[in-house]
């Protein structure tokens, strides 16, 4: 027999919240450690800028300071795109799969949700908030590894892999965005195009940085970091291997479940990888990078659209939203 | 450990109630006598710092149930109780053979109230007891569940008196809850006492699902040999939910609610990623009242419209069936002895306690003069909610008891108090008698299976003998022994 359709939908938004508090935690982990030029001053407002969250953050916070940042990122349970949210949102889906993922699974989240409400201000505080992050980015590292281990390869595990593709693609094309917006902007201190500083961080933030230098001898640019993130198929977390991996995931629901409802999300999977080889083949890619995450993000949410219209009986007008996982 | 409790009583003296570790078995049982002498070999402290590992664990294992306040959710562990109760092999002869005749009994009597009411036209059970009932169902008339049983899972209260003969107190046939404590109480202490129970001869109680799966199997409508089944569960704010999600993973079922199910043609279906899937079986663990808009409660969401024109078409076996708690009624469990005896021509293997219905003249009048020495129980209540101990409540307290049994004696019922047996449990860091009681599981396909052991509840507040988890109870794993002797 198929798999519960409400399953498939638990797991597809357990993995993307998963990877969405990794790649949040990890974010601010990597800038609260290795910023150089890190002081009281420099703005978080480009963190506020990659949810796109300016406006409800200007309405409960007086600055982007570290410290009303990390609030508004980590503890704030009113902000949805907060970690406690999403932690929380997590574990509520996968409670409701708690009949059928394996128990290692669930006691691994239940333990790290747990551990992340006893959290206090301590562990908050600008001074520790790297160590905080470190931890909560194990956590959910954990739990994807556990998932790779243990769960069941049924359509559940490709709805998994697909919710982890798409958000993983998303975050890595939203990173790129908000990182070249900086520069444009020239917010972040002079000259920081140039700095190698800045371009470490940006590697280290999708966990790029070795891989990145192994690939590329002569170093950080623009040019080289942003066809790294985008469309390198070696490094996993760019935007073409996400793709293609989802890709992936569409052709064995259709293939060896016989779901054929996944034709549309397969045309659009494949028009996103058009875009990304348009992209690759641009020799000016820089000035246009904008324009190529734009369209990336809105395929991408054509993308969830689709499956959920397809699967988890979303009507096409309905907006896709955090609050999915809370049904 | 040097402590009273589990030495069993000094020298001339007696207990005033009996107790489940120290009790006089009237012959010496070996593998009790073991348990005995490695509690006794337990340091206090080792006692104390294992208990707490165990609560985390179970806290951390999600085997909770959650209070929900106006802001935030709350997960909350049922304490468990590190120190074991112990049945013998020769007791839990009694319990199994006593359980199994009365799910029968109530099975054979529910079958006859929705059909021609032989019971009723012979006078053995009053009329108006039954078709008067809130839990009467009239929509069950002339319905056939498969193998004819209503009550597939039934939990039986069981207290043990002074002497330590076994009484039911109370019949659970809607849908018992606990018995997924049972299982997880086991493997707690598997983990955290392995050098109690190593070597000892201790029943299983962790293929309960197997056994529950295949009497399910068995009730699915006629003609069908590889069944569907689905346990159906209000959701993940039922503070039940973690049972319901331990259920359908020892059955390897889906764990479904309501919006999960539609019902076309008088079939029921599961929405699947690939479409309808055809939906055989229903373990549901939604009331009645709730369980389909179009036959019951209008408003309910967290049913399916149309499961009981499924169920009337013979479509779906619905586990427990529509309108069984009528058997267990409190003021009808009055009647259960004669019930038994009407259908199995048969004594009851297990005894009731005396119960004085106060819907009935002498019931009423023998209550009302003695309320200081009776327990009061509203009928229609669980969890121990709305009961008066006589001998433990203030003057106030009894006066408004009467006035409450006045205004509706048909109500309440009253019972003695029963002095409950007790067993050894750990308080802060003393071992103490605290009062426990039992249920078993059982469950009925064409024949029925009664889980070895079964659900000890203990009343952790020093003197109480409620022991509902609502009212401070905890619970104990419970050791039925495979042999008594060597």
């Amino acid at each position: 027999m198929s798999l519960l359709a409400r399953y498939a939908e638990h797991l597809f938004w357990l993995a993307r919240y998963l990877e969405r508090t990794a790649s949040l935690a990890r974010i601010i982990e990597t800038h609260v450690a290795f910023d150089r030029v890190r002081d009281d001053d420099v703005s978080w407002a480009w963190l506020v800028a990659l949810h796109r969250d300016e406006e409800e953050f200007a309405k409960h916070y007086a600055d982007p300071s570290l410290k009303n940042v990390i609030k508004f990122y980590i503890a704030d349970i009113e902000n949805p795109g907060s970690v406690r949210f999403a932690i929380r949102a997590a574990r509520e889906n996968a409670r409701a799969l708690r009949a059928v993922i394996p128990t290692e699974m669930w006691i691994q989240l239940n333990e790290f949700y747990n551990r992340f409400l006893v959290f206090s201000d301590r562990d908050l505080d600008p001074i520790r908030i790297a160590r905080t992050c470190d931890q909560i980015k194990s956590g959910c590292y954990a739990q994807l590894g556990i998932a790779d281990s243990t769960l069941y390869r049924d359509e559940g595990w490709r709805f998994f892999r697909l919710g982890l593709m798409i958000e993983r693609a998303d975050q890595t094309s939203r990173l790129l965005d908000v990182k070249f917006a900086q520069i444009a902007t020239g917010a972040g201190g002079h000259g920081r195009a140039v700095d190698e500083t800045f371009w470490s961080l940006v590697l280290r933030s999708a966990v790029a940085y070795q891989a990145f230098h192994r690939f590329e001898p002569r170093g950080a640019d623009p040019n080289r970091v942003a066809r790294f993130l985008l469309i390198n198929s070696s490094h996993p977390r760019s935007a073409s291997s996400c793709i293609i991996e989802a890709q992936r995931m569409l052709g064995e629901l259709r293939s060896g479940f016989g779901l054929r409802g996944v034709s549309r999300a397969q045309e659009e999977a494949e028009e996103l990888l058009e875009l990304l080889q348009t992209a690759a083949a641009d020799t000016d890619l820089v000035r246009r990078l904008h324009t190529v995450n734009d369209s990336l993000q809105r395929r991408l949410m054509n993308l969830t659209s689709s499956v959920g219209i397809a699967f988890f009986g979303y009507t096409p007008v309905q907006q896709q939203s955090q609050s999915q996982s809370q049904s | 450990m040097v402590n009273d409790t589990l030495q069993g009583p000094a020298e001339g003296q007696s207990d005033p109630y009996y107790c489940e570790l120290n009790g006089d078995r009237g012959k010496r049982i070996a593998q009790l006598e073991r348990v005995r002498e490695r509690l006794k070999n337990l340091d206090i402290s080792t006692l104390v710092s294992r208990a707490r590992e165990a609560e985390n664990e179970l806290f951390n294992l999600g085997i909770t149930f959650t209070v929900y306040s106006d802001k935030d959710a709350i997960d909350r562990i049922l304490p468990f109780d590190v120190i074991p109760r112990v049945l013998t092999a020769g007791e839990w002869q009694i319990i199994e053979s006593g359980v199994v005749q009365r799910v029968k009994a109530l099975n054979l009597f529910l079958w006859d109230i929705y059909h021609d009411g032989k019971i009723l036209a012979d006078g053995v059970v009053p009329k108006a007891l039954v078709l008067g009932n809130s839990n009467y169902r009239p929509e069950m008339r002339g319905l056939d569940p498969p193998c004819g049983t209503y009550i597939h899972i039934n939990g039986t209260d069981i207290v043990r008196d002074r002497e330590g003969r076994f009484r039911v107190l109370e019949d659970n046939g809607r849908a018992p809850s606990g018995v997924s404590y049972v299982v997880e109480n086991r493997h707690l202490m598997q983990r955290a006492f392995p050098d109690l129970l190593a070597g000892l001869k201790v029943r299983p109680v962790s293929n309960y699902g197997e056994q529950l799966m295949a009497r399910l199997r068995e009730v699915a409508p006629g003609g069908i040999s590889d069944p569907s089944i689905v346990l159906l569960s209000p959701g993940v704010y039922n503070s039940a939910y973690f049972e319901h999600i331990f259920l359908a993973r020892e059955m390897g079922v889906p764990l479904v609610e309501g919006r999960d199910l539609v019902v076309e043609n008088d079939r029921v279906y599961m929405r699947t990623l690939a479409g309808l899937a055809r939906v055989d079986v229903i373990y549901r663990r939604i009331n009645d009242d709730f369980l389909d808009p179009e036959a019951f409660n209008p408003t309910s969401m967290l049913g399916v419209a149309g499961l009981m024109r499924a169920a009337h078409a013979g479509r779906v076996t619905l586990a427990n069936a529509v309108g069984t708690g009528v058997a267990d009624d409190k003021a009808v469990y009055a009647y259960v002895p004669e019930i038994i005896r009407y259908y199995l021509s048969e004594e009851p293997i297990i005894d009731n306690v005396e119960t004085h219905i106060c819907g009935t003249k002498e019931g009423l009048d023998y209550t009302l003069a003695n309320l200081e020495r009776l327990v009061v129980k509203p009928v229609g209540e669980s969890g121990g909610y709305g009961i008066v101990v006589g001998p433990k409540a203030s003057r106030n307290e009894i006066e408004a008891c009467r006035k409450q049994i006045l205004a509706n004696p048909e109500n309440f019922i009253s019972q003695p108090m029963i002095d409950l047996s007790v067993c050894p449990t750990l308080a802060g860091d003393k071992v103490q008698p605290r009062h426990v009681d039992l249920r078993p599981y059982a469950v009925t396909g064409k024949e029925t299976w009664v889980l070895p052991g079964g659900l000890t509840r203990v009343a952790l507040k020093e003197g109480s003998i409620i022991v509902n988890s609502s009212q401070g109870g905890g619970t104990k794993d419970t050791w039925v022994l495979e042999e008594d002797g060597v």
